[in-house]
């Protein structure tokens, strides 16, 4: 079979179904379709998505929720119960501790270190500051 | 001398859109009576069951007013109105795997003409389904296209958002599989 001849048998091809089809009928049912559901606004497109669907976006949600009350109750934690702990732990230091803690809080910063005030006293530092200092001399 | 009646003039399909998109309902009407038949044919050929073309053909025609603030003309309003029917005939096809509805082959469902007839001419139109419903979208789109609606390979191309150049290279690697298939 050439080219041409498959062509011709393509075109053939769908037509009785084709025919079977009740073009007026068919019109009147998209019109009536068209008037009774004009828009599908954005509630009923959320409406018509499958359950899998629902149910994903349902546990991204909840995820976030959980990630995001997390974050929050891990900032409010330090704040609250990290300074007092870390101070007070100061006093447990040797005074050979106490000379390195000084000397790591005079030396200048570089950017991979954390950024400490090079005239900070340990006043001056935060509980998260005083934490990061401890956890390094702690090796 | 006798007086010639006026002809009244046949709207585009670029004026009836614009009559749709203004409210007026005949206008989609007379969208659908001129391209059904033509988007039945192109969605049968390639590969909707009988049973379901008439809801396809609708659904297309519902996909393609409510979205036709996205027709820019790149192509004529049937060759757009086929692309879309590809689309709907895949989401129809997807859910289709999903129930397992099992089809009967042409021959058992058609009921018109002379059965010894019809076995033998849907013998060869058979085995072209078969062909067509093993290439890829893209050359099965741009075959029907070409061979049964005869579009140039220029609007083929826009309207699929393809080159004219890849639209011949999969016509004719259609062509060359298909003849495989139905000799």
């Amino acid at each position: 079979m050439n080219e041409h001849e498959l062509e011709k048998l393509a075109q053939r091809l769908g037509a009785r179904a084709a025919e079977r089809l009740d073009v007026e009928r068919t019109a009147h049912a998209v019109v009536t379709r068209l008037r009774e559901a004009p828009r599908v606004s954005v509630a009923t497109r959320v409406s018509m998505q499958p359950a899998w669907l629902k149910v994903a976006a349902t546990v991204v949600l909840l995820l976030a929720a959980g990630a995001v009350t997390r974050a929050l109750w891990r900032s409010q934690g330090l704040a609250s119960a990290g300074g007092e702990p870390a101070a007070a732990g100061l006093s447990d230091l040797s005074t050979d501790q106490l000379q390195q803690l000084l000397e790591i809080v005079d030396k200048p910063t570089d950017e991979a270190a954390p950024a400490y005030p090079a005239e900070a006293s340990l006043d001056d530092l935060t509980a998260h500051q005083l934490r990061e200092l401890l956890r390094s001399l702690e090796g | 001398m006798p007086h010639a009646e006026p002809v009244a003039a046949v709207p585009t399909d670029a004026a009836l859109i614009a009559a749709w998109q203004g409210g007026d309902e005949p206008a989609a009407a007379e969208l659908v009576r001129r391209h059904a038949r033509a988007l039945a044919r192109f969605l049968a050929s390639a590969g909707a069951p009988d049973a379901d073309l008439d809801d396809l053909v609708q659904e297309t025609f519902i996909r393609a007013f409510r979205g036709v603030g996205r027709f820019r003309g790149q192509c004529r309003f049937r060759t757009w109105l086929l692309t879309i029917g590809g689309n709907v005939l895949k989401d129809a096809a997807r859910r289709a795997r999903r129930t397992k509805v099992v089809a009967l082959p042409d021959e058992l469902r058609a009921t018109d003409g002379d059965p010894h007839e019809r076995a033998v001419a849907g013998e060869a139109e058979g085995r072209l389904r078969e062909g067509l419903g093993r290439l890829s979208r893209m050359q099965r789109e741009v075959f029907l296209l070409r061979a049964q609606h005869g579009l140039e390979y220029e609007e083929i191309a826009a309207a699929l958002g393809t080159s004219p150049g890849a639209a011949r290279v999969h016509y004719h690697h259609a062509v060359k599989r298909l003849k495989e298939y139905v000799a």
